[in-house]
């Protein structure tokens, strides 16, 4: 068991920079895509919406065999990483752009009035009004999707990269320690994905009490 | 802050309760296999009493087993499975099939949810720890198909290049216990190998020869640059791990069945279009667990 | 051998449609067996979760946390390999896939009506505690007609996400639309080169066909009745 901790190890690395990479990503395109949304931005708008909805009614899992292994078929070959990180961040980005856009959707009509009528151009409103506020409303549904990104980076061994699942898989198959493996792994998840829960937890209870308090 | 510490404290206990009842379960799971030992009812019987043989076989590893575009299970594994179901139950077709990965073909056993494995099973020292093996019917090596304009000759041409593998594979192991300069890229499926391999993902494909062999044969551009890596194995059906009436069975059908010299009949029907009108039966089959 | 859009009759050859067509239902199957078992037991453990006893809210929590966290995938796995091993019990793939979904729609369930129910003013439990109502009547009368409004638009959407999460299941061996597609492309390893990019491409698709309208008509509900 210790033996195979160091490969457990190296995995788990694997696994938090590729959901650290695929969140980052995530972010910024659901940022730039529930703007376009938001702002109602002619044609990408209706563009942003279909990507939305394509994103979030497939599997992950479907859109990695069809990248890593459709694609290359048709003479687009990508590299294994290139394909879960272009998988997640695809999938990342529409969960994303959802919980920014009913972020900036919360923040009420007569503030942005108010804010034009006393004279602050589009932008400005965007930046000093709609952005604080919305943000904030969005960082549970934030934290929700890093969470959910973090767990799905686990179907990512199907297209042979080494994260958790793969290792266990793969001592599995070699040495059929099936029990020992097993527990590392669930150890190993519980590890990664506890912190961010708890924390998660407490901003939810924090959340509460400042739309209480209003 | 108390509220902190108290969720710490029970997520801290959620970690040890999952990591505890995992051990428990496994110390249990031995106590269970002792005691199954002790009280065992013939597993023939279970068998007949059921009436359908429950056979572990690849639905991807053509032309071993496989499913053609009819959707039926074909191959040389298959063809002495429907054998055996038909000594032992007296009807080929009372076989209800299970499809494996090569890295699910123990965890099956053990789980009882087949009788029997066979799916190109190569037998080796570990797995004989976990399985109990009977006589081999085929015989394999380790091959290396790569594309005729890189081919690899030797393992010293893969050096710093990666090579694809399958998962739970003798080739996996070999591979990793005596070349681990070698980066190797695993899949789950035998089918995701070769298409990593046509894609350019990997310098070779590493799998028993007798499968690269056949699948070089029919895919123009490849080619097996070295057929003979380590050692000549047997290739055998596997039951769980103190089934020894069920192993007798197959042990003494496999001598019974070299009198009408059976696996050259299946050679013949379920291997020679793979391997072509110039392959020797002799390098493959085995008769009577004669290697 | 088939080059180019020609593939795409990959298809539609022989049987292989049909063969599709069939692994969906096994999708279909687990998906609407595991919904169907988790909305009611989830609905009560959302409740449990309210509980004022503190033990049981803890146990909840314990379970909810515990299948939050870790991946789908893991615990496959761990009942695939493992609990069936273990307790010598045979369950095949597919019985495995439900019993998992179905924990993992209970504690999402259980989430939700627990936010239901927590989102209800406290002054209404109250007044009919103060008028003598039990417990049990509170939530016939009072609870449960008020939530169940709110809960069926998040209901239908666990629907489509159990859908999107049913291909995990391939890798327990069960034999469903993408093992199918899988077994398709072996066949045609060498005779269709496109095979993979039609195959994937026609699951992707389909994929979206079945949880776009789920996901649609949820939204809907909700704002109707948001």
């Amino acid at each position: 068991m210790i033996k195979v901790l160091p490969l457990y190890i190296k995995a788990a690395g694997f696994t938090l920079l590729l959901s650290a990479i695929g969140i980052f990503l995530s972010f910024v395109v659901g940022i730039a895509v529930s703007l376009t949304v938001y702002c109602k931005v002619k044609f990408f708008s209706v563009v942003a919406k279909i990507y939305i909805e394509v994103a979030r009614n497939t599997p992950l899992l479907i859109q990695l065999f069809f990248l890593y292994f459709g694609f290359s078929r048709i003479g687009l070959r990508m590299e294994a990483y290139t394909c879960a990180v272009v998988g997640l961040t695809f999938l990342g980005g529409a969960y994303m752009a959802e919980a920014f856009r009913s972020g900036f959707e919360s923040v009420d009509v007569s503030q942005k009035e108010s804010a034009q009528s006393l004279g602050l151009n589009f932008l400005q409103v965007l930046r000093f009004v709609v952005f604080p506020q919305g943000l904030s409303v969005a960082v549970p549904a934030i934290c929700a999707n890093s969470l959910f990104l973090l767990k799905e980076t686990s179907v990512v061994s199907a297209i042979a990269l080494a994260d958790l699942v793969y290792v266990a898989k793969d001592l599995i198959g070699l040495h059929y320690k099936t029990t020992e493996c097993l527990i590392l792994l669930v150890i190993f998840y519980l590890i990664l994905l506890l912190p961010i829960s708890i924390y998660m937890r407490k901003l939810e209870k924090k959340m509460r009490f400042a739309s209480h308090g209003v | 802050m108390s509220k902190i510490s108290f969720k710490a404290a029970a997520s801290l206990a959620i970690t040890l309760i999952f990591a505890l009842s995992l051990g428990v379960l496994s110390a249990c799971e031995k106590e269970g296999e002792k005691q199954q030992t002790a009280n065992t009812k013939s597993s023939l019987d279970v068998i007949k009493e059921r009436g359908v043989l429950r056979v572990a076989v690849f639905a991807d590893k053509y032309p071993f087993g496989y499913k053609d575009s009819l959707g039926q299970v074909q191959g040389y594994d298959v063809y002495f499975a429907k054998r055996l179901a038909k000594e032992l139950l007296g009807d080929e077709n009372k076989i209800q099939y299970e499809f494996v990965d090569p890295a699910g073909r123990i965890p099956i056993l053990e789980s009882d949810r087949v009788d029997i494995t066979l799916a190109n099973f190569t037998i080796t020292e570990e797995r004989k720890q976990k399985v109990d093996f009977a006589l081999p019917y085929l015989k394999t090596a380790i091959g290396i198909v790569s594309p005729q304009s890189a081919l690899v000759k030797s393992i010293a041409d893969l050096k710093g290049k990666k090579l694809l593998v399958s998962k739970g594979t003798t080739s996996e192991d070999f591979f990793r216990k005596n070349h681990p300069e070698v980066e190797l890229l695993a899949f789950d499926q035998i089918t995701e190998g070769y298409q990593a391999l046509k894609d350019g993902r990997g310098a070779g494909f590493a799998q028993d020869n007798t499968e690269v062999l056949a699948w070089a044969r029919k895919n123009a551009g490849f080619q097996v640059g070295i057929g003979d890596i380590g050692t000549v194995d047997g290739i055998g059906a596997a039951v769980k791990k103190g089934n020894t009436d069920l192993l007798n069975f197959i042990n003494k059908t496999i001598e019974k069945l070299a009198a009408e010299r059976f696996f050259h009949a299946d050679f013949e029907a379920t291997l020679r279009d793979a391997y072509g009108a110039d392959a020797n039966p002799e390098d493959l089959v085995v008769e009577g667990g004669k290697i | 051998m088939y080059e180019g859009i020609d593939g795409i009759r990959v298809i539609f050859e022989g049987i292989n449609f049909q063969r599709l067509m069939v692994g969906l239902l096994v999708t279909l199957k687990i998906a609407a067996v595991s919904v169907a078992v988790s909305i009611p037991v989830g609905v009560l453990f959302g409740i449990l979760m309210t509980s004022r006893k503190k033990w049981v809210r803890l146990l909840c929590y314990f379970y909810l946390d515990a299948i939050r966290i870790i991946p789908i995938l893991v615990l496959l796995f761990v009942f695939y390999f493992e609990i069936t091993r273990v307790f010598k019990i045979q369950w095949s793939g597919e019985f495995v896939a439900i019993i998992v979904f179905s924990m993992w729609g209970i504690a999402e369930m259980g989430d939700l009506t627990r936010g239901a129910i927590r989102s209800l003013p406290k002054h209404q439990i109250e007044s009919a505690l103060a008028l003598g109502l039990s417990e049990n009547a509170i939530h016939r009368h009072i609870i449960i007609p008020q939530i169940t409004r709110r809960l069926i638009p998040p209901s239908i959407n666990l629907i489509t996400r159990m859908i999107k999460t049913t291909p995990l299941v391939a890798l327990i061996s069960v034999i469903e639309i993408l093992k199918v597609g899988q077994q398709i492309i072996e066949y045609n390893l060498y005779r269709n080169s496109t095979a993979s990019f039609w195959i994937y491409g026609f699951i992707f698709i389909v994929y979206f066909l079945l949880c776009y309208p789920i996901a649609e008509v949820s939204r809907r509900l909700e704002k109707r009745w948001g």
